[in-house]
């Protein structure tokens, strides 16, 4: 989840900004919401009994 | 409408088509170094795991009656969206096979993702490089 989430975080960064510092800033935010969302969807179903 | 298209300049197609057939071409060829390098890392990096996962490429010519084989077709144009990777594969009949022991791979799921989104990833790379070609984009 950690390499998905890092590749599709770097290609977003670079093609949705332009300057090297809205790259990274949006790489990050775009990674730490796939990871998140990932992480609470997982808990989520773990509690699940069905 | 039409007076939009006729100002999109034919480079901007062709480089398109370029972005698509080979992933980060279409901005090797204007010059875009960083960006097309990231591009064409992470599309055929994603590809390759994908394919090292087990994951399955989708074709129109998998199995499934009546219409049950246009289920086929969403996932097939994001696997397509690979350009020269997919048509590769499918000329060496690479990733396309339907046998169990396939989806039994605990990773065959991860596979099937990886190979979906890389696909995806270069659709969005091929209009980057569309809009920078016709100067909608630095």
């Amino acid at each position: 989840m950690m390499l998905f989430a890092g590749i599709v975080a770097l290609v977003f960064g670079v093609v949705a900004r332009e300057t090297l510092r809205d790259r990274v800033l949006y790489g990050l935010k775009v990674f730490a919401e796939f990871m998140g969302i990932g992480l609470a969807l997982a808990w989520l179903l773990y509690f699940l009994p069905f | 409408m039409a007076e939009a298209q006729a100002k999109t300049p034919a480079n901007a197609w062709l480089m398109g088509l370029l972005a698509w057939a080979v992933p980060g071409a279409g901005h090797f060829f204007q010059g875009r170094w960083v960006r097309g390098l990231v591009v064409a890392s992470a599309v055929v990096g994603m590809f390759l795991i994908g394919l090292l996962f087990g994951g399955h490429l989708f074709g129109l010519s998998g199995g499934g009656e009546g219409s049950s084989a246009l289920l086929q077709l969403p996932p097939m144009i994001a696997n397509l969206g690979s350009g020269i990777l997919y048509l590769l594969c499918w000329a060496g009949n690479t990733g396309f096979s339907d046998a169990a022991e396939y989806a039994r791979r605990a990773t065959f799921e991860y596979g099937n993702t990886f190979l979906l989104v890389a696909g995806l990833l270069n659709y969005l790379a091929m209009l980057d490089a569309f809009d920078i070609a016709a100067g909608r984009k630095s």
